[in-house]
């Protein structure tokens, strides 16, 4: 008994002790919570009917992949062409995105709110409160 | 202590724009004041300590405060804890008294705020001073207890939650062991950038903000039936503070509840509305009009959700416990700021303690007036379309997790990829906030852990035979456990279909 709840301390082990335990949980958990689930499929009878939808119904592909899309380049521009231009253009892009359509007033929209926020940020952030932008 | 020794005139402008901020947030519905505290956080990093605590609280307190004009209005929760708000809030709107609603709740907030202001005041110093005493076991014990708020706090399913909170453990332990400096769970190729492990905060804002924009998105990015509402002209019925007489038992009673719920760690913010609502409804001497629009009722929740605030904050500052998402981004806050919260943290850190007292004071006499006197023209705040509001916070999330360590890209990174995760996560039934808080006290536990086991040579025992204190730790985790598991049984019964919280 005494053997069994001692754990042998290594120094140069200390650091994967911890994870090994949370592993273990972690698939105890999953194995406990994969049988509970066999076991209600099996009461309600509906042990092969699987039905799983990742998207809701009827989802918004443009939107959803374009906001997807839009952060990775806004991202992988940052660095290269610096905080003001990579803003003022994902803002007005996502901005637009979101409106949904192109018509001059949304494009107006999307401009000032690019803009304004931008520059806002820019200042306060930047100037002011001296936050390293990118 | 002198009031303007601690706070600077800075400071209190920070905190009245926290709580302007606030109220902004806690009024659009989907946002919360977690939200709000977790995109400040970087403002906060290049702010002296006091002010940014002050900023922080005035977001908390406003946060939470705001949440009534939705519901008021609208009969949506603008956060959780104001759901039965709307219970008597909303059909006092129906029936032309809206603004009246919003002035009672304002004053129930304000009550509430300051009562558990003070219980924290004279209680937090007590609690901590016995916690000093913890050795490392007590600590593991202590963090158990504070991780069994991930049971209470499961939606649904009880051992999804729980294994997502394990999750978060084990994500929080990649990068270096501080005893041996050796790396762990490191994937090939980035052993520097994750030497530190992930930072919180990027994490943090990933999952609260970027992911609940990806869900709008999927959702078609389409303007809430609540931004159709018109707000209506009244001049019946105005509100005076007479409503408040005979109110002062169930006023105190409630804000009573909210505090002591707030301090249990995970019960969370609907508990509070929801018990001190159940208790005025038990006590009232009409029972059968709460629900029709009447001020008791708008009284007992308002005033619990603000007692929340210094109910949560004990256990935070006296034990390092974060009982719920909110203050849980507050400990991200504090640890940026290079300070350890936990027993010490009152002894150690007096002007601080003196600053977040005052920042509270200040913040809840400020919501006061702030609401009170403009509560017409911030009720329109519910109106800003999502196309204006997303992106604004998309950049500003992209600066904070630049800033946080001041300039590292990869942040922005882990931003993204949080942001998607927690969007998956929400697919496949991986629970956020328990993951959340798994992955911010993921570190503590293995580290006291290993101290423990230290002490003892490897003996699991220690655990159980290291005193008194000890056990009652343990008790009280059973007690969590068991109070979690039936909690759950019962909702489940009840097949609850009530609003739940987006944080």
């Amino acid at each position: 008994m005494k053997d069994l709840l001692t754990i042998e301390l290594k120094f140069s082990e200390y650091h994967t002790i911890f994870p090994k335990i949370m592993l273990t949980i972690l698939m105890f958990l999953a194995v406990l919570m994969l049988l509970l689930n066999i076991a209600k499929r099996i009461k309600e009878g509906t042990l092969t009917a699987f039905r799983y939808q990742f998207f809701i119904d009827n989802y918004d592909r443009l939107k959803f992949y374009g906001t997807i899309v839009l952060l990775i380049a806004y991202a992988l521009v940052l660095e290269r062409i610096g905080f003001l231009p990579a803003s003022i253009l994902f803002m007005f892009l996502i901005t637009l995105l979101f409106i949904g359509n192109v018509r001059k007033q949304s494009i107006v929209v999307s401009l000032a709110n690019s803009l304004a926020t931008s520059f806002v940020i820019w200042y306060l952030f930047g100037q002011l409160f001296d936050i390293t932008l990118p | 202590m002198d009031l303007f020794e601690i706070l600077s005139p800075l400071s209190v402008l920070l905190c009245f724009i926290g709580v302007f901020i606030g109220i902004i947030f806690g009024a659009i519905p989907g946002m919360t004041a977690t939200m709000a505290i977790a995109l400040f956080l970087p403002i906060t990093y290049s702010l002296d300590m006091v002010d940014a605590i002050a900023l922080l609280i005035g977001l908390y307190v406003g946060g939470i405060s705001g949440g009534l004009v939705p519901a008021v209005l609208l009969n949506i929760p603008g956060t959780p804890s104001s759901l039965c708000t709307t219970f008597d809030g909303y059909p006092m709107t129906q029936k032309g008294d809206g603004e009246k609603a919003l002035k009672i709740g304002i004053t129930a907030s304000i009550i509430g705020g300051f009562f558990s202001l003070t219980v924290l005041y004279f209680f937090a110093p007590v609690l901590a001073s016995v916690a000093i005493k913890f050795s490392s076991v007590e600590k593991f014990l202590i963090i158990v207890f504070a991780l069994t708020v991930i049971a209470s706090i499961s939606k649904g399913s009880l051992l999804g939650g729980i294994f997502s909170g394990f999750i978060g453990v084990y994500l929080s332990l990649i990068g270096m062991f501080a005893d041996n400096n050796q790396l762990r769970l490191i994937p090939p190729g980035f052993e520097e950038e994750l030497a530190y492990g992930f930072s919180l905060l990027p994490v943090l804002i990933g999952l609260f903000a970027i992911a609940q924009i990806l869900q709008e998105s999927e959702e078609g990015m389409k303007a809430s039936p609540h931004q159709t509402f018109d707000f209506k002209k009244e001049k019946k019925n105005p509100f005076t503070f007479k409503i408040f007489n005979g109110q002062i038992i169930n006023t105190v009673r409630s804000s009573m509840i909210g505090t002591f719920i707030g301090m249990l760690p995970g019960v969370g913010g609907s508990a509070a509305s929801i018990s001190s609502y159940s208790q005025a409804k038990n006590f009232s001497k009409h029972p059968e009009k709460l629900g029709t629009g009447e001020p008791e009722g708008l009284i007992a929740s308002e005033s619990a959700n603000n007692g929340l605030i210094g109910g949560a904050l004990i256990p935070l500052l006296s034990l390092g416990i974060p009982g719920d998402s909110t203050t849980a981004v507050l400990v991200g806050a504090l640890l940026l700021q290079g300070i350890q919260v936990g027993p010490l943290f009152i002894p150690t850190n007096p002007d601080l303690w003196d600053g977040i007292i005052y920042a509270l004071i200040i913040a809840n006499i400020v919501m006061f007036f702030l609401m009170f006197f403009s509560i017409k023209y911030m009720a329109k705040i519910i109106y800003i379309p999502k196309y204006i509001i997303y992106p604004v916070i998309i950049v500003m999330c992209v600066v904070g997790s630049y800033a946080i360590n001041n300039g590292v890209m990869f942040d922005v990174w882990t931003l993204l990829l949080f942001g998607l995760a927690g969007y998956v996560f929400t697919k496949i039934g991986i629970q956020v906030a328990p993951f959340l808080i798994g992955f911010i006290l993921g570190k503590d536990l293995e580290k006291y852990f290993i101290d423990s086991l230290k002490g003892s040579g490897g003996d699991l025992t220690i655990f159980f035979t290291k005193g008194p204190i000890a056990l009652l730790l343990w008790v009280l985790i059973a007690i969590s456990i068991i109070y979690a598991i039936m909690d759950n049984r019962r909702s489940k019964k009840a097949g609850d279909q009530t609003i739940t919280p987006s944080t």
